[in-house]
């Protein structure tokens, strides 16, 4: 009895900095999440990690920059503007890079991460390497809820992420074209046969990506900076949660992206802060070797 | 019989071109500045890490993305060996190659046994986290700040490697026999085994060739010429940096090797 209550009082507290700490976590997660959507998707229609939206990402960052620095538009409306970005060249990149080399898988990642090098460098070449901070003054107040101290660009972030994964959702499981996307993932070729144009379905599938990628980069670059190298760690930890979540599986990519963001956060806190971003490389190793197939993945 | 007499002549050519452009590059301290010595030994080691690659990635037809990874652990691990425990080269050199395919044996292991494309995305999470470990163990590595003091290989007899120029002959050395090893390999049982498996996995597995073992061990031998090519280059420059071995460098060897043109 006496000694668990020496061991109790040792505890720590849930205290709100866990809370602060559980949200920014959640909110982390849920950005790498929205990014796991689209590159999930990609990845299970045709088996290619692609690397090419981290460029869009840093791209779809610097338009909405841009487009609220030098055309005054509040930040809601550089959202879609940002969005738009990230479509066009996804869909620009699908049709004129990938679908020639599509024969070949190998091709493909060669040319995705040539995209990405790409992006990257052309972000440096337009903008510089000197980082750029998007501010958003309305939401970037501080707020107390029931003592977990926040800001209301993270508690806007978790309202637009929550709402975006349910329309995907509802998208991928309800409407006729996300059927046909998910006929496509299981087999593009008896899809095919039953009348399904895969060729639109891959425009589809990439422009989703496209605009997820976007809106994942504009809705965090607020909290962070806007530079060229920013697009590296959220697309490696995207990837990341889509081995974790499962291929093409939209609550695995959600559930995978919480549990990374929060592993990430609270590892940042409690272990070490060096590493990071080393901890979703350790999550990697232990998905493959102990669930190579993810959380929720069929195959 | 005309044909056999065609690709005759073209080996003699091939071999006589070889020998030349051997004597040109050890010959090169004699007449060329420090300067297009010090390229020349980066274009050897480079040209060294990339002919380990395409044992992977042309023969075996894995695309990795961590030579550059590889590269620096051996760099780092001699100079941590000889500097902070006061080995020589001689015995450092070997234990940092051993380590290096230790490593590349327990990342590849999980990777390797899936297809598609996750082992082409550990190696790339790998070169970007053996990054965070050069810029974040500053008591090991240095940190930002690099790791300096690194000594040339210690003479053997009256061989002394004090000099550049025969540090570069050394570096040109291993250059050579490393590529003979590399093409005594890929001509062997186990090259054509690895092309089997880089033009169809499923039907080489189908024939009774474990595969996965296979493709570890190609992952292996090209990590072990990286690390090996690392370990010259920290004693060759004796300065070391985390961003030297940023996954750019793993970039660039991937495009060094597309650019020679990748065997099948």
């Amino acid at each position: 009895m006496d000694r668990s209550r020496r061991e109790g009082a040792g505890w720590p507290m849930i205290d709100t900095t866990v809370l602060t700490q559980l949200l920014n976590g959640i909110i982390l997660g849920l950005i790498y999440g929205l990014m796991a959507i689209g590159l999930t998707m990609i990845w299970s229609i045709t088996d290619l990690p692609d690397f090419s939206q981290g460029g869009i990402y840093i791209i779809s960052a610097y338009v909405a920059y841009w487009s609220i620095v030098l055309l005054n538009i509040p930040y809601f409306f550089a959202i879609p503007t940002g969005a738009v970005m990230g479509i066009l060249l996804s869909v620009f990149f699908e049709r004129i890079v990938y679908k020639p080399l599509r024969a070949s898988g190998l091709s493909c990642l060669l040319a995705a991460i040539a995209l990405f090098f790409l992006l990257e460098n052309v972000a440096i070449a337009l903008w510089t390497p000197k980082a750029k901070i998007m501010s958003v003054p309305e939401t970037e107040v501080s707020l107390n809820l029931f003592g977990i101290v926040t800001t209301y660009h993270r508690i806007i972030i978790l309202i637009i992420s929550v709402l975006l994964f349910i329309l995907v959702h509802l998208f991928i499981k309800y409407t006729k074209m996300g059927m046909a996307i998910r006929a496509v993932s299981e087999d593009k070729e008896i899809a095919g046969l039953m009348g399904i144009n895969t060729d639109k379905i891959y425009v589809v599938t990439w422009a989703l990506g496209g605009a997820l990628t976007s809106v994942a980069a504009i809705l965090i670059s607020p909290l962070y900076a806007v530079w060229p190298g920013m697009g590296d760690l959220p697309l490696l930890k995207a990837l990341v949660v889509v081995i974790l979540g499962g291929f093409g599986s939209i609550i695995g990519a959600l559930i995978g992206g919480l549990i990374l963001g929060v592993i990430e956060t609270f590892g940042a806190v409690y272990v070490s802060a060096a590493y990071q971003h080393g901890f979703a490389f350790i999550i990697l190793l232990l998905t493959l070797s102990l669930r190579p197939r993810g959380l929720f993945g069929k195959r | 019989m005309e044909g056999n007499y065609f690709k005759k002549f073209f080996y003699s050519k091939t071999v006589l071109s070889i020998i030349i452009i051997l004597i040109i590059l050890a010959a090169l301290p004699l007449y060329a500045s420090s300067y297009v010595v010090y390229v020349a030994a980066l274009a050897l080691l480079y040209a060294m890490i990339a002919a380990g690659y395409d044992v992977l990635c042309g023969y075996t037809g894995q695309l990795s993305f961590c030579q550059g990874a590889f590269y620096g652990i051996g760099a780092y691990c001699s100079a941590i060996l000889t500097v902070n425990y006061g080995w020589s080269f001689w015995q450092a050199m070997p234990i940092s190659v051993l380590f290096v395919g230790l490593v590349s044996a327990i990342i590849g292991y999980p990777a390797l046994r899936l297809r598609g494309s996750y082992f082409a995305v550990t190696t790339f999470f790998l070169a970007h986290f053996v990054y965070l470990i050069f810029l974040n163990e500053i008591s090991l590595t240095g940190g930002p700040l690099g790791f300096r003091g690194i000594r040339p290989p210690e003479p053997i007899g009256p061989l002394s490697f004090e000099s550049m120029t025969n540090e570069y002959l050394l570096i040109l050395f291993s250059f050579i026999v490393i590529f003979a090893l590399l093409r005594k390999l890929v001509n062997s049982n186990i090259g054509f085994i690895f092309k089997s498996i880089s033009q169809d996995d499923i039907l080489a597995e189908s024939i009774g060739i474990n595969t996965a073992a296979y493709k570890l061990l190609s992952f292996v031998i090209s990590a072990i010429v990286a690390g090996y090519a690392g370990v010259l280059f920290a004693h060759f420059f004796r300065l070391l940096h985390p961003t030297t071995f940023a996954w750019y460098l793993s970039e660039m060897i991937v495009i060094m090797t597309l650019v020679g043109g990748w065997e099948p």
